[in-house]
């Protein structure tokens, strides 16, 4: 349409004052450069992954980092995606004065079951907004896409781990997940 | 750049809710179109003198036959509230304070177009959708007033150009004649 050019687009803080107000509160939506798509409802091979993912990362990092479940992440400018997983530096207060920017955000993890064209869509969000690391669990393929070494709007390293292998993230190379942990 | 994925469309109570919050600079000029907010154009000097023109005429052409409105929310249902350069509405002793406008209050919209053609040409659907009796763009570029009536789905079955030279007259007041050349200037 051309309209096109004349949508607004939403700055981080014109969305954080929207949800202050109570607006969107049973909404499954998240902001994506500016504008407000619909999240894909979660079905059962979706959320066991993720839950499965909750479990494993929880039990094998412990204190040292934290694990947000579908929970907001900012990605600048004008993006605040809610991936499956992220991947967090630990802080006291468990960021509750405001959300985790990019340099404390270690991984971010999204499970793909129906969305992979949407996930692939949002690295360039995640690319420009400064996270580091972002994992692709493609379900139908059985494989994790694993991207990272930021370069402007694109992951420049771009590696597939398929069952039987390990992986671990930038942040704690020494920690190997189980691709088959993950899987399931 | 769009995602794969449906945008989030907002009801008129949201964008009614929305409004009566700071989320928006108070400066800026947003209109509700299917759900979604636009950014309206900023008005040039030609654009702003057609509305001043406008606003003159008909008030004192039609007095307390219709309540002009400039520039206000004009409600255009299932999710559209766009702010047309100009509004004739029924007249209503409360003058609309109570509660806004519905469709079949609406007399005639006016839009000037300058920069804003193509986008004033894109929300005659949300117009003709909600069953806007007559919309004129005046395109200022051009030259000249697209009048629109009958609407029909997302169109209007009746579509007419009137130029320099000509006058024209709107459904709901035919004894008022303006002419194209006072509205252009």
């Amino acid at each position: 349409m051309s309209m096109l050019a004349q949508r607004h687009r939403f700055t981080l803080d014109e969305w954080h004052q929207m949800i202050d107000a109570g607006l969107l509160r049973d909404q499954h939506v998240e902001l994506l450069d500016g504008e407000i798509y619909e999240m894909t409802p979660i079905g059962p091979p979706h959320q066991s992954v993720v839950d499965r993912l909750t479990h494993l990362l929880v039990t094998t990092f412990g204190d040292r980092a934290i694990v947000r479940v579908q929970g907001p992440v900012p990605a600048r400018p004008r993006s605040e995606p809610q991936p499956d997983i992220a991947l967090l530096r630990r802080q006291a207060d468990f960021y509750r004065k405001a959300h985790p920017e990019a340099p404390n955000v270690f991984l971010v993890v999204e499970v793909a079951e129906t969305s992979l064209a949407y996930d692939h869509a949002k690295l360039r969000i995640y690319a420009t907004g400064g996270i580091q690391e972002v994992w692709i669990v493609d379900l139908r393929g059985d494989r994790i896409e694993v991207y990272r070494d930021l370069r402007g709007e694109s992951y420049g390293d771009v590696r597939i781990s398929e069952r039987g292998e390990s992986l671990a993230c930038l942040a704690f190379p020494e920690v190997l997940l189980a691709v088959d942990a993950v899987l399931g | 750049m769009s995602m794969p994925a449906p945008r989030y469309r907002f009801t008129l109570d949201e964008w009614h809710r929305l409004a009566n919050t700071d989320v928006f600079r108070k400066d800026r000029r947003l209109e509700l179109l299917d759900g979604e907010i636009y950014d309206m154009a900023p008005i040039g000097s030609s654009h702003h003198g057609a509305v001043n023109f406008l606003t003159r005429f008909w008030s004192t052409q039609l007095g307390t036959r219709a309540i002009v409105s400039v520039q206000g929310p004009v409600i255009a249902p299932p999710r559209s509230e766009p702010q047309p350069d100009v509004a004739l509405l029924r007249d209503r002793p409360d003058f609309y304070r109570q509660a806004h406008s519905q469709p079949e209050d609406v007399l005639l919209i006016i839009e000037v177009a300058d920069s804003s053609l193509d986008y004033d040409h894109a929300k005659l659907r949300f117009y003709a959708r909600a069953g806007m009796v007559e919309v004129w763009i005046v395109d200022v570029l051009d030259e000249r007033v697209e009048v629109y009536r009958a609407p029909r789905g997302d169109r209007y079955d009746y579509v007419r150009a009137a130029r320099r030279g000509e006058s024209l007259a709107c459904l709901a007041f035919p004894d008022v004649s303006l002419a194209v050349d006072d509205i252009l200037g």
